[in-house]
């Protein structure tokens, strides 16, 4: 008897049972369906790509998309197929792709609309490497392609793992696809103040650091003591007179700083300063307060301003990398006389004996 | 009353724990240098859908009938969904080791593996829920809110996360893998091994649980609070701040149902606390309720704003989402096998000696590594923050990276221990007694 009032009881309960379940079942797939999929999908609530946004679709000739003439499907460009494999070899496990606002060296902000093209995301969640969002032109190809296949020789101390497994032709899409990140926000003049920024009163403990045996900035002697400094460590991608043409500089896609730039005679000493010590974002500039001691650093300004700056910028191309070829090209056109040579001439002329010179 | 099919299903979780997913850990970090990148998803998905979750739905299959008084509703069902779960786990490994991916974190496998899953979950939720509707107790138990809700909203989660089914570009794929991400952990993980816990620590300690009503308010603060949270793992990229907003608020309100739980469990273990010493599968599960109690305290603070900001993309939120799975919901699991492995097959466990030796070493093990990771993360945030290059403070992590390791080594010894252990146990002859099956229940100390 209890049996049958049990049958009973799930007889009568049977509707209710089923129905209540499926329509709430049903319900939330509609709900969910409405709010992941439809609604972003509306035309006009759909994520338009900023000008920033990679393209990773070839194209044709008049602009249409290229599409496999067996799939149907879009092809992949150069870059798309690197992006392909960044995502399949994992890298987004360890290398981020959005810059936060707290974020240093790394370049200018993302924005959404710079993701639009991206399917699926690598923006990332743990950073083990370095940010990726504007690595693209910091290096030439050819040393991305070594450093993926041997991290450790270029990078002692990283843990990233080889990927020399990887075939040339995938290496290749691979550099590609990570020489666009970024590109197109770094060529933006509109982006310019980012790389220019000047705070000289952001930071009270940075300038109270920095008057640690501050030398005199316009003394010969100081810009002696900067000449050396700057060879040692600068003129390799700046050039020896300052014309942004070192011999990494063939290599950079983002090219070194030319000081014969009008616009470097409004640098005052600090602006100098500044930029030394805390490097240019986004670029292969380095932050050299974290090599160099304040005190070497105003040596490097005291040479800086010495470096000619003229009405318009002096642009001296640079071809090989042949040394002696380097040299004849980095010099100076005929008649300009660097004002580091006025000023050693000068304090040769006035010293005593040969014991001024601060070399 | 129960089905010897229920057995195979925990057994077969079980036989994974040593077989399949515990050694991965180790060995990601043991021969990171050569294709890390691959055995991370191999590691992630083995570990989470191989390892956790088909115990957890080994353990459910249990707990389900038991509580509502009845027997599973189709064996041969529940047969064919651990079948097909352990297919798509053993083709989603080989195909994931090598690079065939989806490329978003937690929803690695591919279309195909995709489909079996939700086929497996499908009729694993099915089953549950038709055995519900022939129960013979009037009112639910507060394990089996727990348990329904979350096979109720699984397959939801798992069919939204996956690109096979849902495709977005750009940042709107971001938002919703992480909708997908957290929410396997929170609705998923949580609400499951919540739910074990609450059914084991009240039959093992032979109380009722202290509060009936505290639990129901945990669980649909947890219903409430959980959903949207997953963005807080996107907090400075360029999403609307609005999404952020409530994605942090939402974190900080699950501190909530975690103190709810929490006070629910100790409150229940009240004059008990003896048992630690004794019983092993109670101190399985009070471990894992002491893990809980750190994660998610440091989970709604490590979603707000001002830490956020600090600690995020470091190695600290690997360590707390280790806390969660393993220190929390793998304790809770193990607790559940230990004590679910003699209640079905009427067999005593082989060694309590090796129960205390997996427990120690895994306890130890884990502890290190977690520690490791926090101090290594912390270091992150400070190079992070100062804006150094990552070349500059690399070197400075390596002896963390180490700790890890043994850390690591000791946690995979202590799962070999465990499947022996398990497996030893399975070979021997059942007590014929009911009586003898009651004495057995309990793991006791053979010392003390």
């Amino acid at each position: 008897m209890s049996e049958d009032n049990n049958k009973q009881d799930l007889k009568s309960q049977g509707i209710k049972g089923y129905l209540l379940p499926a329509v709430v079942v049903a319900f939330s797939f509609a709900v969910i369906y409405t709010v992941v999929v439809a609604i972003p999908n509306l035309p006009s609530l759909k994520s338009k790509p900023s000008e920033y946004a990679i393209e990773y679709i070839e194209k044709n000739k008049d602009g249409s998309i290229k599409r496999d003439s067996k799939t149907g499907r879009p092809v992949p460009n150069q870059a798309g197929r690197g992006r392909a494999i960044y995502s399949r070899e994992g890298c987004f496990y360890c290398h981020s792709q959005f810059v936060r606002p707290q974020d240093r060296d790394f370049g200018s902000r993302v924005r959404a609309g710079d993701y639009a093209n991206e399917t699926p995301n690598v923006l990332g969640t743990s950073r083990t490497g370095p940010d990726l969002s504007n690595e693209g032109g910091k290096l030439p190809d050819e040393w991305h392609i070594a450093h993926l296949k041997d991290p450790r020789f270029y990078t002692p101390g990283s843990i990233m793992p080889s990927f020399s497994f990887l075939s040339d032709d995938e290496l290749k899409d691979l550099v590609a696809y990570l020489q666009t990140l970024g590109r197109k926000r770094f060529d933006d003049p509109a982006n310019r103040h980012i790389y220019e920024a000047y705070f000289p009163e952001a930071d009270e403990a940075f300038w109270k650091a920095s008057e640690h045996h501050k030398p005199n900035v316009d003394s010969a002697a100081a810009a002696n003591a900067g000449a050396g400094i700057y060879r040692q460590n600068c003129a390799v991608c700046h050039g020896l007179n300052g014309l942004g043409n070192g011999p990494n500089a063939l290599a950079m896609a983002k090219k070194p700083a030319n000081f014969s730039d009008p616009k470097y005679k409004k640098y005052s000493n600090e602006t100098w300063y500044w930029r030394v010590a805390e490097g240019v974002p986004g670029t292969r500039m380095p932050r050299w307060k974290l090599k160099l001691e304040p005190q070497q650093m105003w040596y490097l300004v005291a040479f800086l301003k010495t470096l000619p700056q003229d009405e318009k910028p002096i642009i001296e191309p640079y071809q090989s990398i042949d040394s002696a070829a380097w040299q004849s090209q980095s010099a100076l056109p005929a008649g300009i006389v660097s004002n580091y040579e006025k000023l050693s001439a000068g304090a040769a002329k006035s010293s005593t004996g040969g014991s001024a010179s601060a070399h | 009353m129960l089905s010897a099919i229920v057995w195979l299903v925990i057994g077969m979780g079980a036989g994974l724990l040593g077989a399949l997913e515990f050694s991965f850990p180790d060995l990601t970090k043991g021969v990171a240098q050569l294709s890390f990148t691959r055995l991370r998803p191999a590691h992630v998905n083995t570990v989470a859908f191989g390892w956790l979750s088909m115990a957890n739905v080994g353990a459910c299959l249990y707990i389900i009938p038991a509580l509502c008084k009845t027997k599973l509703f189709s064996e041969k069902l529940a047969n064919f969904s651990c079948y097909l779960w352990n297919i798509a786990i053993g083709l989603g490994f080989i195909t994931l080791a090598n690079g065939y991916t989806e490329g978003r974190e937690y929803a690695e496998y591919r279309e195909p593996i995709d489909i079996l899953i939700v086929i497996a979950l499908g009729s694993v939720s099915y089953n549950l829920f038709r055995t519900l509707l022939t129960r013979k107790v009037k009112k639910l138990y507060v394990s089996v809110w727990y348990i329904m809700g979350a096979f109720f909203w699984m397959p939801i989660i798992f069919i939204v996360g996956n690109r096979t089914f849902v495709a977005m570009d750009g940042l709107n794929d971001g938002i919703l893998n992480w909708f997908y991400g957290h929410n396997i952990l929170g609705m998923w993980f949580t609400v499951l091994g919540v739910g074990i816990a609450y059914y084991m620590l009240p039959k093992m300690s032979g109380k009722p649980i202290w509060s009936h009503s505290l639990s129901m308010f945990g669980f649909w603060t947890i219903a409430f609070f959980y959903a949207p949270t997953g963005t807080h793992h996107l907090l400075q990229s360029p999403v609307p701040e609005w999404l952020k907003a409530l994605a942090v608020i939402f974190s900080a309100a699950l501190v909530i149902p975690v103190i709810s739980v929490l006070v629910n469990f100790y409150m229940t273990m009240k004059g008990s606390w003896w048992m630690l010493t004794t019983n092993m599968p109670i101190r399985f599960v009070l471990t894992g309720a002491f893990w809980y109690l750190i994660t998610c305290i440091q989970g709604p603070f490590q979603a707000t704003r001002g830490i956020n900001w600090y600690i995020h993309f470091t190695q600290w939120v690997v360590g707390h989402a280790h806390a969660a799975l393993l220190g929390t919901f793998t304790f809770f699991v193990i607790g559940a096998l230990y004590y679910g492995i003699q209640r079905i097959t009427g067999k005593r466990i082989y060694s309590v000696r090796l129960v205390k030796w997996h427990y120690w070493l895994l306890l130890i093990g884990f502890t290190l590594f977690f520690l490791a990771l926090t101090i290594a993360g912390l270091q992150q945030s400070v190079g992070w923050a100062l804006g150094y290059p990552v070349a500059q403070w690399s070197l400075t992590l390596m002896p963390m990276w180490l700790v890890r390791s043994i850390g690591g080594t000791l946690m995979f010894f202590s799962s070999c221990l465990f499947a022996y252990n398990i497996y030893m146990t399975l070979r021997e002859q059942p007590i014929s007694s009911a009586l003898e099956i009651k004495v057995a229940v309990p793991i006791e100390g053979d010392s003390n």
